[in-house]
């Protein structure tokens, strides 16, 4: 990977916040990655990780009550986002950042292509398939209506779907949900976009429609060379798929590594768990061990590491100390990074400290009380091994 | 009293298998079944419904009758003759892709549906045959969970009341029993008893299943009917609710038919597994036999297409390709066989297995128009190398790739020298009478269209009979 050469995209401690009634939640805290020409890169999380935001802010699709409130986000040497200083002492966006007009006609769709979970959301139901892709193409690039046409009838044959001139012509409910899905990576792909943001887009799927579509994309992208920034929450799909992972936990990245160490080298205990966590497909696993209690509300994170109140690991200086996604190794000469005190990059005592002991978890109150919890760890409740009490 | 004999059942989680289950989960009923005998029984099962054209859908009487009203009108045939028995005690397992009919199932074993044909024994009573307050009855033995925990929760009611609900509606217990019931049965899910004030909202989508779990267990039932109970909640919470549900089976001696799509999940809960796809039972085996020694092409196909959390394993998946044909008109013979990887030549040819996957490719790639019309030498080329099968076969084969050939109105097929542009749409390119000539010819003259499979063969992986409807084993 190369790692020196400038990424296609660089994003820099990225912020997102919403303001809501109840108060301001940080669903993205504070996230640092980069997408290289022609990577797969995985952004990992379960619901509430922030994960989804954090992929609408690349594109400054935040809709109120949200906003991007800090960081910088570079695409090809410009500004997507990006704040300064201004007269006043305040922040405010800088000169460079790329008008909402540019964003529109050169940025999505041209540059940056997004696929999303539910393909009738980006799909009008009232006109055909083919007449809707033909418009998009004749839109975006400089191609006579014909010529268009052929183009769109093409493109549907590229990504799999049977007889296209045919079904050029029928409606998007007329179409499977993989042949939707299909229409749709049609359209991403439509201009040829250096960068495809695909938000869950097999999940709603059935497991060989994904198989389908998974390899579609391991095809095309080898042929256009496409980099993608692949949203989900399946571990099996980020194996699969990814070339480089990043790990989101309750709005912050905890992990960051290829794809081979994230499973064989894994750094941070929330990457483990989740692992552990889950049934396999190709062996009987005997006994599941599933993470205590729930991700808590991003709207009053844990104090220190915010994975403290769950991690098996956690110890008393989790409690205070905040981890930065510091590097703790050095995987195929790219960094791996991991935001957990145990590592010996972090220094602030964690060998010496006392081991947080977990709490019963049963009360359907916050999780924020269970910072305090030093109690048994073989807690007495019958009938729940890791009941997901506290939230 | 109830609940002396849910609180006594407490009892040392590591013994082995007693005659003590048969005691704990049945006190509501009459007959016993003793662990590991058949619960329950599916015989010629079929659920159709009737084809939704809209016309006649504000007409019809009673949703849950199937009314033989519309004589000769389409079915769509979501469960077509489906057998297995679910044994005491045991997990069964049922997987399939969405539209296979597995809910369906789940729903007319529970008379939630009303079946068009067919048996469901339970305890050896056939619950086709029972209406009005014999039903009633017995639907406190069967019980359900269903996917959405979120809907199936009345939000105005507290998770007291929501709990107690089945016990009043069964006469069970007075005010105060089941209050006692309830509050034990929430620590026996996971929740705290003092929750039992609280309203659904305030719990989460994992907590909320296990409210689901209790108001299920509260009437003391022998047989739950699980539709997809963790689809909707995260990986880090399904284990939490998996786990659960394994101990409430062993501590209450419960019978699970757990449907679900994910077949990691199914892995880890099953005993036994079955398989479906569009409204058969395609393969029945224990569960280890199952994703071990698959021996159904569907089977197979599905399980090679789960991507597998490994980096590692980066064995080629295998695609499986095509749609699912709709129910309405099921393929006749083996229902896979419209897209089964290994359709079975037809015996009146003399082939080569080379000359019959070429054929057999080519034939598909028609169908389904998966490639851009080329003159003929061209489509020798791709799909046979150039040598076209010997005998009969070839002469068929020659007069389907003349009819798409691109360069068929020249008459002469060594010249392909035309644009793309030109070719598209072509009207002399009559795919339709090149498909009906290779399926005629071919697709449906093979066993797998003319007989329905069913076979048993031996296991290789424990003792059970392995159940599998593909010709491939004939
Ligand atoms: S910092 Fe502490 S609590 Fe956080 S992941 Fe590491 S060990 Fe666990
Ligand atoms: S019966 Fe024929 S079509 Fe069906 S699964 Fe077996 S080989 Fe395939």
């Amino acid at each position: 990977m190369s790692s020196e050469s400038e990424p296609l995209l660089r994003v820099e401690n990225l912020k997102t916040q919403f303001f809501t009634e109840a108060g301001t939640v940080r669903a993205v805290d504070g996230i640092s990655f980069d997408v290289h020409e022609g990577e797969i890169v995985g952004l990992v999380g379960e619901s509430g990780a922030g994960k989804s935001v954090a992929s609408m802010s690349l594109l400054r699709l935040v809709e109120s009550p949200g906003e991007i409130v800090g960081g910088e986000i570079t695409y090809k040497g410009e500004t997507i986002f990006g704040l300064e200083e201004g007269p006043d002492g305040e922040l405010q966006e800088r000169e460079d950042m790329l008008s909402n007009q540019e964003m529109r006609d050169r940025i999505r769709g041209n540059e940056i292509a997004v696929i999303f979970q539910d393909p009738m959301e980006s799909l009008n139901p009232v006109f055909t398939v083919g007449g809707q892709l033909r418009e998009f193409i004749e839109l975006n690039r400089d191609l006579s209506s014909e010529q268009a046409r052929q183009e769109a009838v093409e493109m549907l044959r590229e990504v799999g779907i049977p007889d296209p001139e045919q079904r050029y012509d029928e409606y998007p409910h007329q179409f499977s949900g993989g042949m939707r899905q299909r229409v749709l990576i049609a359209m991403a792909l439509a201009c040829e976009p250096s960068l495809i943001i695909a938000d869950e887009p097999t999940t709603a799927l059935d497991v060989t429609v994904e198989g389908q579509i998974i390899d579609l994309v391991d095809d095309l992208q080898e042929k256009y060379g496409t980099s993608f920034i692949w949203v989900t929450h399946d571990m099996g799909v980020v194996a699969e798929i990814c070339d480089r992972v990043n790990v989101m936990y309750l709005g912050e990245i905890v992990e960051q590594s290829p794809v081979d160490e994230l499973f064989y080298d894994t750094k941070h205990p929330y990457t483990e768990a989740l692992l552990d966590s889950i049934p396999r497909p190709d062996k009987t696993v005997g006994e599941l061990d599933p993470i205590e209690g729930v991700m808590p509300e991003a709207i009053s994170p844990p104090s220190g590491c915010r994975f403290h109140p769950r991690c098996p690991d956690a110890r008393e200086v989790c409690q205070r100390v905040h981890p930065e996604n510091k590097q703790v190794d050095t995987a195929e000469g790219v960094p791996h990074r991991a935001a957990c005190v145990k590592h010996d990059a972090f220094d602030v005592g964690y060998d010496e400290s006392v081991p947080l002991a977990k709490s019963p978890q049963v009360t359907a109150d916050s999780s924020a009380n269970t910072e305090t919890s030093v109690t048994d760890p073989e807690r007495g409740t019958a009938g729940s091994s890791g009941g997901e009490g506290s939230e | 009293m109830e609940v002396r004999a849910v609180s006594d059942t407490v009892q040392d989680p590591s013994r082995g298998q007693s005659e003590d289950d048969d005691l704990l989960g049945s006190e509501m009923s009459g007959e016993e079944i003793a662990h590991g005998d058949a619960l329950l029984e599916v015989d010629g099962l079929k659920k159709y419904f009737d084809q939704d054209s809209g016309l006649l859908s504000g007409v019809s009487f009673d949703p849950d009758s199937f009314p033989p009203v519309s004589v000769g009108q389409d079915h769509v045939k979501a469960v077509d003759d489906v057998n297995f028995e679910i044994r005491r005690g045991e997990t069964l397992g049922l997987v399939g892709e969405s539209g296979c009919g597995k809910s369906t199932l789940g729903r007319t074993i529970l008379r939630l549906l009303e079946p068009t044909d067919g048996s469901i024994y339970f305890k050896g009573e056939d619950l086709a045959d029972l209406s009005g307050e014999q039903l009633r009855q017995k639907r406190s033995e069967i019980q359900m969970i269903f996917q959405d925990p979120q809907s199936s929760l009345d939000p105005r009611m507290k998770i007291g009341q929501i709990i107690e609900e089945p016990m009043r509606a069964h006469g069970m217990l007075d005010d105060e029993g089941r209050e006692a019931r309830a509050k034990e049965l929430l620590e026996k899910v996971g929740l705290d008893p003092h929750h039992y004030n609280r309203h659904p909202h305030a719990f989460s989508g994992g907590q909320r299943q296990r409210v689901n779990l209790a108001r299920a267990l509260s009437v003391n039932p022998d047989f739950v009917v699980c539709d997809e109970p963790v689809s909707a909640l995260d990986v880090s919470i399904q284990a939490q609710v998996l786990n659960t549900m394994e101990e409430l089976q062993e501590e209450f001696g419960l019978t699970y038919l757990f449907i679900a799509h994910d077949l990691s999940v199914i892995r880890h809960i099953s005993d036994r597994v079955a398989v479906m796809y569009l409204g058969n039972v395609v393969e029945l085996a224990e569960k280890e036999e199952l994703f071990e020694n698959p021996q159904h092409p569907y089977t197979e196909a599905l399980l090679d297409s789960i991507p597998v959390p490994d980096p590692r394993e980066s064995d080629a998946r295998g695609v499986l390709e095509g749609e699912v044909p709709s129910p309405v008109n099921p393929p006749s013979g083996c229902r896979f066989r419209t897209r089964c990887p290994r359709l079975i030549a037809p015996d009146e040819y003399e082939w080569t297995d080379e000359e019959w996957y070429h054929t057999r490719a080519f034939m598909r790639a028609v169908k389904r128009r998966t490639f851009e019309p080329m003159a003929a030498a061209e489509i020798e080329a791709e799909f046979f190398g150039g040598d076209l099968p010997r005998g009969d076969p070839g002469e068929i084969v020659q007069r389907a790739i003349e009819l798409v050939a691109s360069d068929r109105s020249a008459g002469d097929g060594e010249s392909g020298g035309e644009s793309d542009a030109e070719v598209i749409g072509d009207p002399n390119v009559d795919w339709e009478r090149a498909t009906d000539l290779l399926l005629e010819s071919f697709a449906e003259r093979s066993i797998c269209a003319q007989e329905r499979p069913a076979y048993e063969i031996e296991s290789e992986h424990g003792t059970e009979t392995h159940f599998a409807a593909c010709h491939l084993h004939r």
